[in-house]
C-alpha cells in the first residue's frame, strides 16, 4: 500500500490514522537499502515526496527554516559551510538528489553527516501532529539512543530551523573520496557571540556534542562579552581537543577501532578550531 | 593545495589537478609496427558488442532469468564456519507454498565434488561444513520468493566444531584438521645457490614480514543463470571463465557423460578470476535435472556472492634480502604462508606462481623460497587477477625500497642496477626471451618526469611523495601444465569469415582480439568477421580465460587456423578457375589472378562451389607450446613460462599524517604488451588494473570474525570510486614477442600487480615509513605513523 498525500495537512492526518507498521518515506535512501538487505519488509508506506512545500528553504529574521523534504543536493548549495560540506559528502549524486534532511534525522544514525552538522549549528526539529500541533525539539533532546528519537509514531518531522549567522566548519574521515561512510566526523559552529558548539559523529550511539570540549572554550557563560573577542590560543585548542578525545565514546566495529576514533576526535577538533580561528 | 585535501571532497571543489589529465591518445612507444599497420590489428576498434551491451540488448545471466525462468532455486548455506551436519529436516520447507523440492547430497548422483585442481569441494555438504558459505541443500520453487522462503525453512542440525580462523591457528599444535592430510595442504620451493651463506656474507640485509589482505573480485554482474534438462542434454547458461572445464566438472559432480552437458556463456560483467571456480553451474544443473523440460534459474545477491565465492589469498610473507657493497643483490630468503581457506581451489598453482615470481624482475644469485598453503575455515581462496604474483610483488618491491634506503642509494638507481637484462635469468633459472623491465622503467619515469612533482608548500599535516615499482609476469599456465587453444575458422554462406573459439569474453574484449586477428590474417574487414565463442557444443576447446593467456593462446590458434584456411581457399579457387593456386592471390574479399586480372571469384562464390562438390571451407588449428615443469626440489626450469611480461609504475600520493588518509594524485603505468592488437582496449585493461590495484593498496579488505564475513556488501567492502583514482597515464610498450600473434603477449593481470607496490612505495617516500600490512586505510597508516 502506498499513501501519497499532496499536502501536509493530509499527510499529518494519515500519519495519525495509520499504524506504526506504515513506514514514512520520502527519498527512500535508508528504507530501500534496508528492504534490499532483507532487514525490513514494510507492508505499506506513507510517501511524502509529493507533499507541496516539503522542500522549501526560507531565511527569516536570522533563522533558516528548511522543510523536512529538503534534499542533500539542496543543502549542498546553502551558504552554511558545515551543512553544505556535510551534504556534499553524502552518497553519490543520485542519493543526494532524493535523500532528505528529515530522513537523515529520523534514521538517527550516529554516522548521519547532516545530523552532525545541524547539531553544531544549534538546530531544532519540528515534530507535528494533526491534532496536538507542532513542537520544536532541540537536536540534543531529539536523539535519544542508537537509532531512537523523540519522534512519536503519529508525528512527522516537518521542518528544521537553525540560526543563519553561525560560522561553521566540518570534516569527515572515511575510507575513500566519495560515497563514503564516516569513521569519524566533526562539525564545529561558532555563534556571533563567540560560543562554540562541537558535534561528533560515529563516536557514540547518537550524534553527540562534545560538552567538555565546549566548556574549555566557552568557559563561564557570564563571560560572553569577553569570549567573543578572545583569541583561541594553541594551548586552549589543545585542551579542548583533548577533552573531546576523552568524552567520545566510540566502539570497535568493522569500520574502525575505538582507539582510532578517539584519537581522531582530538585531531579533528584541533584542526577545525584552528581553521575557524585562522579563517 | 589547501588543508582540506581529504574528507570533504566535493563536486564544488574537484580535488584533481587538471594538468595531469591524460591525453586520450597516450604515447605508444616505441612501436616497431608503425609502418606496417594495414589491417585491423593495431587499430583501436569499438567493442564488437559494445552497442548491445550499453543499450541493454546483450543478455547477461540475470536477463536470461527474467526472460526464460520457469522455476527458481536457492541455496541453503552453512550457518557455521566449521561443524558436523547432524541432520537436515526439509519437511517445513516443503510445506512452503510454491516449493517443489529440496535437494540434498543424497540427490547428487555423481561424485558430488568439484575443484579446479583437487576435487575436494562438496557440491552439497553431507556430513561436514568447512566455511560459512558451504552449500547444504538446494530449494526449488515456482517463484524466487517461495524458493527463498523455503531456503529459510530448511532446518539443519549442526554439531559445532572449533573454528580455525587464521594461518597461525591452523599451524598451531593440536589444531583441528580441516582436510584429511592436515592443514598444510602443500606448497612449492626454490633452492638456487646457497641463500643462507650469501645472506651471512652480504654487506646489508633487510628483513620484513608483509601481510596482505583477503580481497573480493567484486565484479558487477553477480552470479546468475539458467539450466534446462531435456532428457538428453543439460544446457547451462552461466558466466564462467572456461566453458569446457565447467562442463567436465558439472558432468563429474552430477554423474553425467560430459557430452551431455552443454555450457553456453552469456554476456559477463567482469570476472577477474572470480568465475574460475565453479559457482552456480552445478547447483542450477542439479535442480534442472530434477525438473525435465523446465528452465530453472538461480541467482545470488551481492551478499551471497561474497559469502559463497572464493577470494584472493591473504598471505604472510617473511622476506630477507641482501646486497653487497656495490649495491648488487646477493640473496633472497622467503617464507610464504598462504591462507587457502576451506578448500584447495587453485591454491597449489597460486603457491607455485608465488615461488616462481619470488624475486620478480631482479637478478638474485642465491634464492631460497618456501611456500605453504594452509587451510582455515575462511572462504576458499583461489584465482584473482595476478594469481599470487600480486602479493609477492608487494614483498619484493617493498624490499627494493628498504634495501636502497639502508644502502643509502637512490631507489631507482638501485633497481636499474639489478633488473634483469638480456641473458639474465629469473628466480626459476629461466633466461627470459626479451626482458624489457629496464625499458618499462625508463618509459614510466619519462612520462612521470615530464610533469615533475608539484613543489608548492603543504600544510604541516600533509606530505607528498612518489613511488616506483617494476614487475614481471610469466604468461600462461606454465610449469609443464598442458596449455592449449584450438580455433576453427570457416567461410559462412554469406562469405563472412566465421571464427569459432572456446575462449570466454568476460567483458575485457577477447572477442575483439580474435576477430581482429582473423580479419587481419584473412585480409578482410572486421565487419566481414563473425565471432562465435564459449559454447561447448559449438566451439573447439580453447582453455581458460585466465593467466593473461587469451590474446596469446586463442589469438594464435585463430591465426594458425586462418592461415590454413587461406591455403585451402586458394586451392579451391585454383580448381574453380582452372589455374595453379600459385597464380592466385587475395584481394580484400576476392581472389584474383596475379597476372590475369580477369580471373576472379568472391569468397561467397567459392563457398557455394565448394559445397556443391561436397566439402566445407574451414580449418581448425591447435596452438600448444610446451613449458617445462619446475623441479620440485629446486623450483628450477629452463622454460617455466612461454614468455614474460614486464611493467613499471610510478604513483604519487598525498598523505595526511594526522589522520592517515592517503590520496593518489597521479599514477603512471607502462606495460610491455608485445603488441597492442586493440590499443584502446589495452589502455582500458591498464586503467582497470590500476583502479583495482589502488583499491587493494588502500581500502579493499574482506573482514572475518570467527569465519563470518563482517562486510559482505559494498556498504562496507570499500571499492575505489572515480574520486579515488586520478586519470591513469598509460604508456604502452611494444616489444614484438616472437611467438605471440602479431607479436602480442597480453595485458590482463600485470597492471594490477604493478599498481599496488607503487602506491606503497609512494607512501614510504611521503612519510618515511614503509608499509608492510595491507590495506593502507586511514587507521592503519595512522597506526604505522604514530606507532599505535
Amino acid at each position: 500500500m502506498f499513501y501519497q498525500p499532496t499536502d501536509m495537512a493530509e499527510a499529518l492526518r494519515l500519519r495519525a490514522e495509520l499504524g506504526p507498521e506504515v513506514v514514512t518515506v520520502c527519498g527512500g535512501t535508508d528504507v530501500v537499502v534496508a528492504m534490499n538487505h532483507g532487514v525490513a519488509r514494510p507492508e505499506a508506506f506513507l510517501d511524502l515526496s509529493r507533499v507541496a512545500g516539503r522542500d522549501s528553504v526560507e531565511r527569516v529574521n536570522g533563522i533558516y527554516l528548511l522543510g523536512g523534504g529538503v534534499t542533500f543536493a539542496q543543502m549542498a548549495k546553502l551558504p552554511v559551510r558545515a551543512l553544505a560540506e556535510a551534504a556534499r559528502s553524502v552518497g553519490g549524486p543520485q542519493i543526494r538528489n532524493v535523500g532528505t534532511i528529515a530522513g537523515n534525522l529520523g534514521t538517527a544514525s550516529p554516522a548521519g553527516d547532516g545530523s552532525v552538522a545541524l547539531l553544531a549549528l544549534d538546530a531544532e526539529v519540528e515534530l507535528s501532529h494533526v491534532e496536538r500541533g507542532s513542537r520544536w525539539v532541540r537536536l540534543e533532546e531529539f536523539f535519544l539512543d542508537y537509532k531512537r528519537t523523540a519522534l512519536q509514531p503519529d508525528e512527522l518531522i516537518t521542518r528544521v530551523r537553525f540560526p543563519s549567522d553561525f560560522e561553521s566548519v566540518w570534516y569527515k574521515i572515511g575510507k575513500r573520496g566519495a560515497v563514503n561512510i564516516s569513521i569519524v566526523c566533526c562539525a564545529i559552529g561558532r555563534s556571533p557571540a563567540g560560543a562554540y558548539r562541537i558535534a561528533l559523529g560515529s563516536v557514540g550511539p547518537v550524534p553527540m556534542r562534545a560538552m567538555e570540549a565546549e566548556a574549555v572554550l566557552n568557559g563561564d557563560s557570564t563571560d560572553a562579552a569577553h569570549r567573543a573577542v578572545a583569541y583561541l590560543a594553541d594551548e586552549v585548542i589543545e585542551r579542548a581537543a583533548e577533552a573531546a578525545e576523552l568524552e567520545a565514546a566510540p566502539i570497535d566495529d568493522q569500520r574502525s577501532s575505538a582507539r582510532y576514533r578517539e584519537a581522531m576526535c582530538r585531531v579533528l577538533v584541533r584542526r577545525l578550531l584552528r581553521e575557524l580561528r585562522d579563517g | 593545495m589547501s588543508g582540506r585535501a581529504f574528507g570533504t571532497q566535493t563536486p564544488a571543489a574537484p580535488p584533481r589537478e587538471k594538468e595531469h589529465v591524460l591525453p586520450t591518445e597516450a604515447p605508444i612507444t616505441p612501436s616497431p609496427f608503425a609502418e606496417k599497420v594495414r589491417g585491423p590489428v593495431g587499430r583501436s576498434c569499438d567493442k564488437i558488442d559494445g552497442v548491445e551491451r550499453v543499450t541493454g540488448t546483450k543478455l547477461y545471466g540475470a536477463d536470461l532469468i527474467a526472460r526464460e525462468a520457469d522455476l527458481h532455486a536457492k541455496v541453503v548455506r552453512s550457518e557455521h564456519a566449521h561443524a558436523e551436519v547432524v541432520s537436515i529436516d526439509t519437511k517445513e520447507a516443503l510445506r512452503v507454498d510454491g516449493v517443489l523440492a529440496v535437494l540434498t547430497a543424497e540427490d547428487v548422483k555423481g561424485t558430488n565434488r568439484h575443484g579446479l585442481i583437487r576435487r575436494d569441494h562438496p557440491v552439497l555438504a553431507k556430513d561436514r561444513v568447512r566455511y560459512r558459505g558451504d552449500a547444504v541443500a538446494i530449494v526449488v520453487a515456482k517463484t524466487e520468493q517461495a524458493a527463498a522462503a523455503g531456503r529459510d525453512a530448511v532446518k539443519v542440525e549442526y554439531r559445532v566444531l572449533p573454528t580455525v580462523e587464521s594461518i597461525e591457528q591452523a599451524m598451531a599444535p593440536g589444531a583441528p584438521h580441516l582436510q584429511p592430510g592436515g592443514n598444510v595442504m602443500g606448497g612449492r620451493r626454490i633452492r638456487k645457490g646457497d641463500a643462507d651463506s650469501a645472506l651471512a656474507d652480504s654487506h646489508v640485509v633487510v628483513s620484513e614480514t608483509f601481510r596482505t589482505q583477503t580481497v573480493d573480485h567484486a565484479f558487477l554482474d553477480v552470479e546468475a543463470g539458467v539450466a534446462r534438462w531435456d532428457g538428453e542434454l543439460l544446457t547451462i547458461r552461466v558466466s564462467g571463465q572456461w566453458v569446457h572445464e565447467e562442463a567436465r566438472l558439472v558432468a563429474l559432480a552430477l554423474g553425467l557423460p560430459v557430452e551431455r552437458v552443454r555450457i553456453i556463456q552469456p554476456a559477463a560483467g567482469g570476472a577477474f578470476g572470480g568465475r574460475e571456480d565453479i559457482s552456480i553451474q552445478i547447483y542450477v544443473g542439479l535442480a534442472a535435472l530434477r525438473f525435465a523440460g523446465k528452465t530453472v534459474a538461480l541467482r545470488y545477491d551481492r551478499a551471497e556472492s561474497m559469502r559463497a565465492r572464493h577470494k584472493r589469498h591473504p598471505m604472510r610473507i617473511e622476506y630477507a634480502m641482501g646486497a653487497d657493497r656495490e649495491g648488487r643483490l646477493t640473496a633472497a630468503k622467503v617464507a610464504i604462508y598462504s591462507d587457502e581457506g576451506a578448500y584447495a581451489s587453485t591454491g597449489i598453482a597460486v603457491c607455485r606462481k608465488m615461488s616462481s615470481h619470488a624475486t620478480g624482475p631482479y637478478r638474485v644469485p642465491h634464492v631460497r623460497v618456501d611456500v605453504f598453503g594452509v587451510h582455515t575455515n575462511n572462504n576458499p581462496t583461489g584465482a584473482m587477477r595476478g594469481f599470487g604474483a600480486t602479493q609477492i610483488a608487494i614483498a619484493y618491491e617493498g624490499m627494493m625500497d628498504r634495501l636502497a634506503a639502508k644502502l643509502g642509494v637512490d631507489r631507482v638507481e638501485f633497481r636499474r642496477a639489478n633488473l634483469i637484462r638480456p641473458g639474465d635469468a629469473v628466480t626459476t633459472g629461466q633466461v627470459v626471451p626479451s626482458p624489457t623491465a629496464v625499458e618499462c622503467l625508463e618509459a614510466v619515469l619519462r612520462q612521470y618526469g615530464s610533469k615533475s612533482m608539484p613543489s608548492e608548500p603543504l600544510p604541516t599535516h600533509l606530505r607528498r611523495g612518489w613511488g616506483v615499482s617494476v614487475i614481471c609476469f610469466g604468461m600462461g599456465y606454465g610449469d609443464g601444465f598442458p596449455d592449449a587453444s584450438r580455433a576453427r575458422v570457416r567461410i559462412g554462406a554469406d562469405g563472412c569469415v566465421e571464427v569459432y573459439s572456446g575462449i570466454v569474453d568476460v567483458g575485457q574484449g577477447a572477442e575483439n582480439v580474435i576477430a581482429q586477428v582473423a580479419a587481419e590474417e584473412m585480409g578482410v574487414g572486421l565487419e566481414h568477421t563473425r565471432v562465435i565463442t564459449a559454447d561447448t557444443h559449438m566451439t573447439p576447446e580453447s582453455g581458460s580465460c585466465s593467466a593473461t593467456r587469451s590474446t596469446f593462446f586463442a589469438g594464435n590458434a585463430v591465426r594458425l587456423a586462418a592461415g590454413e584456411l587461406k591455403e585451402k581457399l586458394l586451392d579451391a579457387a585454383g580448381e574453380l578457375l582452372c589455374v595453379h593456386p600459385n597464380e592466385l592471390e587475395f584481394r580484400g574479399e576476392e581472389i584474383r589472378g596475379r597476372f590475369d586480372e580477369g580471373l576472379c571469384c568472391s569468397l561467397g562464390e567459392l563457398v557455394a562451389a565448394a559445397r556443391k562438390r561436397g566439402y566445407e571451407l574451414e580449418a581448425e588449428a591447435l596452438f600448444k607450446p610446451r613449458t617445462i615443469c619446475e623441479d620440485f626440489e629446486t623450483g628450477q626450469s629452463p622454460r617455466a613460462f612461454i614468455t614474460y611480461m614486464f611493467g613499471a609504475h610510478v604513483s604519487q600520493v598525498l598523505v595526511d599524517v594526522e589522520t592517515g588518509e592517503v590520496r593518489v594524485e597521479r599514477h603512471v603505468a607502462c606495460h610491455d604488451v608485445g603488441r597492442a592488437i586493440n590499443p584502446e582496449a589495452v589502455r582500458g585493461q591498464i586503467t582497470g588494473g590500476v583502479v583495482q590495484g589502488i583499491g587493494m593498496a588502500l581500502m579493499e579488505e574482506v573482514v572475518y570474525r570467527g569465519g563470518r564475513i563482517l562486510n559482505p556488501g559494498f556498504t562496507d567492502y570499500i571499492l575505489p570510486t572515480v574520486r579515488d583514482v586520478p586519470p591513469v597515464e598509460c604508456v604502452v610498450l611494444e616489444s614484438n614477442d616472437p611467438l605471440g600473434p602479431y607479436g602480442a603477449k597480453g595485458v590482463g593481470e600485470p597492471p594490477l600487480i604493478g599498481a599496488v607496490p607503487a602506491v606503497l612505495s609512494a607512501i614510504y617516500d611521503a612519510t618515511g615509513k614503509a608499509p608492510a600490512t595491507l590495506p593502507c586505510n586511514p587507521e592503519r597508516v595512522w597506526g604505522m605513523l604514530t606507532g599505535s
